[in-house]
């Protein structure tokens, strides 16, 4: 039996009503009106809610009754009095009129001619949507940077407090929570926006407006958590242990609404990139020729999507036990605090990985580049991302040994936890496969590859230590904890994000990135980074709990060590800030493909256009077609010959 | 005659010869390249380079004092073999790392090297051996892991006396209660005595019965590798055995509030002599 092709004849579709000039409502919003509107939402909210509270009683907790009720309703006002400002709501009305999109209109959503203000506005454009949240992790990532160099100011000060207790563990939990969201987002967003939809020969994300959605939500989500230092802070670090949390002053909500919202902003994000990898991919990709790096934003969109909603229900209880007075985790009222905890750590721990693995992923990436050398064996990388994303669900309780709650849980969560660095191990082979007898194009990219390597093996080694219930009864709660993550999320995850970065910055921003500044910048971070947190192991292993201001004296030499450390990290990353900013401001244009690369997006234009391809790409092969036969496979090849020809002489 | 396969290979994969040389001449051929010997030496040099860290790590726990019980013995020695044992992990890593940026040579500039490297896509030896090695010390992990936990959870409990001799001494019970920001030891046997340090007898099984009056503290004896949270509306049990005499830290754990680096005491491994006459100064009763 044969099969032909079909041709069905194409036929004219009736398109929509053109409503007004395209664009409607939305040419009118954008992030002013949008602020503004959620100002006066907020504060019409404040006073109204202000006529209804008690004021002057007070609860058991000698908070002001009503008032932390009054401060979330205000927050909730802001958020979505911002978000119907910025025009977020106005395709469902439009919709629910009847007013259906016209192609005009959603090129004009995705910012058709718009110039440089279709960066403040709801722009559906995958490539607008990258550009605002690199700005947006680069402005968390500075914020959480100069709370680290206050923390790191007061344990380094060993003979006096520097700030107010309470002021200082404010500084520690908002640090905390700052730098997790920012390394969330910092490649997932940026990248997984702007260069995952080109790198599969996409035209945008599947859902846009969905996109615009996730990045304006985060947005929203912000303010809330930067205003809680001026609310009295949360002075519970980033975990915000309950029923600790309920002491907290006012300040508390801004983290719990922050959360809340995020927590939207993820799982908007998420859907729409699994739906883009899985439905959106060029003609001929086939899954054995995805490049590596969406698969890694794909293992890091499922975990986000499935364990993300465990924190924001933890946050929603937490909230409801503050401002309402219920009890879900309030043990003198019959609530649990292991319930929090578990329902803390079900997203605590895959977060790791959600922060890790887009960076891991995108440094295979390009490593292949500069190596000229196909990626090492692709399909252990695939087993090593599914293997992570399937064991990471079942590791939480290695952050609850020391809780009590269930002494013989210790048992089966340190297999599964020690189980999880066979897949890691994996990724690890891939990239030093890949290095392996490489000839290596020294460019910063490639020497945050090797940076990251070094850190992930410290980080991983640390890591089976702490995985062990006996190791973990000694270290749970200390220094040593701290350095550990620090050397997974920022030694990973950061100096990972930092690579990618400069790699994707000649097609993001058109410009290639300041090579010796930007270099300078990084290997002044990456040595005081080392400097920083080995020592900061050895408080570790002296005794130092994390979190305290004050300490005994045996712990001074090592403060010492990693409070100059953090300051020269801190000078490192303004050198590398400077870089960018430098070079996305310079005249020099960048080439299209500059690093000679073959993945689909350096194939079209620089700047991108709009549509992303003038015709959309069809694709033969996987994308690592680097390299030249292996001479001594040859060799083995004529050995195998002269062998026979001497097996047939002899015989 | 030849009966090589000259087909040639699939596009997709590297061409596989069809009649391979035995393993031994394989492995000659190998170490016969000109950077495989560098790199084996360097691995070596890494690990002896590494495997001291073990003792290095030791040295910077025991800064504080030696191990005070047999839990904190077991917790040391764990963390000294995990470190040997991981210590070829990193070396490797740290050989394959060096040697790249050495070894196999280096391009600058610039514009994309014209240069192409060795196109291996994969290499099911290398593979093996890997996956094999890391499994082969993850599975000892695990195994260790859960061998230290037994021991170190009966040990708490005091199924095990210190001395590996049947324990004429009967246990203490001690209440350890939590609260913003000071720990409180009560002794229910020794008629209800209560103190803001910890006074033991050495060689003495002791109960911790932990809990909490208002948020989660973690009770830490330091030298004693003692840990457990102090949970609100819940008791938690742990119980050590001390086995020198001395005045070690206990420390908080978990942070508590505004006051939680502050919230440290001391306990005092004592003589069952100096115990009894400091339950008599206190006002409490005799050991029976």
């Amino acid at each position: 039996m044969t099969i032909t092709a079909v041709i069905h004849e194409q036929q004219a579709v009736p398109q929509p009503k053109q409503h007004g000039k395209p664009g409607g409502l939305l040419r009118h919003t954008n992030i002013v009106t949008g602020v503004v509107l959620g100002l006066i939402l907020a504060v019409v909210t404040y006073v109204i809610g202000g006529l209804l509270v008690p004021w002057g009683t007070e609860n058991s907790n000698f908070l002001q009754v009503g008032e932390s009720a009054l401060v979330a309703a205000t927050y909730t006002a802001w958020v979505i009095g911002f978000m119907i400002g910025i025009g977020a709501f106005a395709g469902p009305i439009r919709w629910w009129l009847g007013h259906d999109l016209t192609h005009a209109d959603a090129q004009y959503l995705a910012g058709k001619g718009q110039g440089r203000g279709k960066y403040w506005k709801y722009t559906t454009d995958h490539k607008v949507v990258g550009i605002q949240y690199l700005v947006m992790a680069m402005v968390l990532l500075g914020l959480g940077g100069l709370l680290a160099m206050l923390i790191r100011t007061e344990l380094g000060v060993t003979w006096a407090e520097v700030f107010d207790p309470n002021f200082y563990n404010s500084i520690i939990g908002t640090h905390g929570i700052v730098m997790v969201i920012a390394m969330i987002i910092v490649v997932a967003g940026p990248l997984g926006n702007f260069i995952m939809p080109l790198m599969i020969g996409a035209r945008d994300m599947a859902f846009p407006r969905l996109n615009a959605l996730s990045f304006w939500l985060l947005f929203a989500a912000v303010p809330p958590l930067a205003s809680n230092l001026l609310l009295g802070g949360i002075r519970d670090g980033w975990t915000v242990y309950q029923p600790l949390g309920t002491q907290a002053p006012v300040g508390m909500v801004g983290y719990q609404i922050c959360i809340i919202t995020f927590a939207f902003s993820t799982g908007i994000a998420g859907v729409n990139l699994i739906t883009t990898i899985v439905t959106m991919r060029a003609r001929g990709m086939t899954w054995n020729r995805v490049p590596i790096f969406v698969i890694g934003i794909l293992s890091a969109a499922i975990m986000g999507l499935v364990w993300f909603p465990m924190y924001q229900y933890s946050q929603v209880l937490a909230l409801s036990d503050f401002a309402f007075g219920s009890a879900f985790f309030i043990p003198q009222n019959g609530g649990s605090v292991w319930l929090y905890e578990n329902l803390f750590w079900l997203l605590g721990h895959p977060e790791v990985y959600v922060i890790v693995i887009p960076a891991t992923a995108a440094l295979m990436e390009l490593m292949v580049v500069f190596l000229r050398k196909p990626l090492f064996s692709y399909k252990i990388a695939i087993a090593g991302f599914a293997g992570v994303v399937g064991i990471s669900s079942l590791v939480w309780v290695h952050h609850m040994y020391m809780t009590g709650w269930s002494p013989a849980a210790g048992y089966p969560f340190m297999l599964s936890t020690e189980l999880i660095s066979i897949p890691f191990g994996f990724l690890v082979l891939v990239m030093l496969g890949t290095i392996w007898r490489g000839k290596v194009w020294t460019r910063l990219p490639m020497m945050c590859v090797y940076a990251m390597i070094w850190n992930k093996i410290v980080g991983g080694i640390t890591g089976v230590y702490l995985s062990d219930v006996p190791v973990d009864q000694y270290m749970h709660g200390g220094m040593f904890v701290v350095a550990h993550f620090h050397f997974m999320l920022m030694g990973a995850g950061l100096f990972g994000a930092m690579g990618a970065i400069a790699y994707w910055f000649p097609k993001m921003t058109g410009r290639m990135l300041n090579e010796r500044i930007g270099s300078i910048g990084f290997w002044v971070s990456f040595f005081a980074f080392q400097l920083t947190f080995g020592s900061m192991f050895v408080a570790g292993l002296q005794g130092q709990p994390r979190r305290v201001l004050q300490f005994d004296n045996a712990f001074d030499v090592s403060n010492w060590l990693s409070t100059i450390g953090a300051y020269a990290i801190g000078i490192g990353m303004l050198i590398f800030l400077y870089a960018v900013i430098t070079s996305w401001r310079s005249n020099v244009i960048a080439p299209a493909n500059p690093w000679g690369a073959k993945t689909l997006e350096w194939q079209t234009a620089t700047p991108v256009p709009l549509e992303n391809f003038p015709v959309l790409p069809v694709v033969t092969s996987d994308p690592y077609g680097y390299g030249v036969p292996d001479p001594y496979l040859t060799i083995e090849k004529q050995l195998t010959d002269e062998d026979q020809d001497a097996m047939v002489g002899a015989r | 005659m030849s009966i090589v396969d000259e087909r040639s290979a699939p596009a997709d994969q590297p061409e596989e010869p069809t009649n391979r040389p035995d393993a031994t001449h394989r492995l000659r051929e190998w170490l016969a390249r000109p950077y495989v010997r560098p790199i084996l030496t360097m691995f070596v040099v890494f690990c002896l380079l590494v495997i001291p860290i073990g003792w290095l790590v030791v040295f910077f726990m025991n800064m504080s004092g030696a191990p005070a019980s047999d839990v904190m013995s077991e917790i040391e020695k764990t963390i000294l073999v995990f470190t040997i044992v991981s210590a070829p992990l990193m070396a490797i890593t740290l050989t394959i790392i060096v040697y790249s940026l050495v070894g196999w040579g280096r391009v600058t500039g610039d514009e994309p090297p014209m240069q192409e490297s060795p196109a291996i896509r994969s290499n099911a030896t290398g593979t093996y051996l890997w996956i094999g090695a890391t499994s082969l010390l993850a599975a000892f992990l695990v195994i260790w892991g859960l061998l230290a936990l037994a021991n170190i959870t009966a040990s708490s409990y005091g199924s095990i006396p210190s001395n590996q001799q049947p324990n004429a001494a009967k246990a203490i019970d001690i209440n350890v209660t939590g609260q913003q920001w000071v720990w409180t030891f009560e002794y229910p046997d020794q008629g209800k005595i209560s103190s803001d340090v910890l006074v033991v007898p050495i060689d003495t099984p002791i109960y911790f019965n932990v809990t909490s009056v208002d948020v989660i503290h973690s009770f830490w004896v330091v030298e004693l590798g003692v840990k457990i949270d102090a949970n609100p509306g819940a008791i938690t049990n742990t119980g050590v055995t001390p086995n020198k005499l001395g005045t070690f830290n206990i420390r908080c754990a978990e942070l508590c509030g505004m006051h939680h680096a502050y919230m440290e005491t001391q306990i005092q491994v004592v003589t069952q002599d100096q115990f009894d006459s400091w339950v008599r100064e206190m006002g409490g009763k005799r050991t029976v």
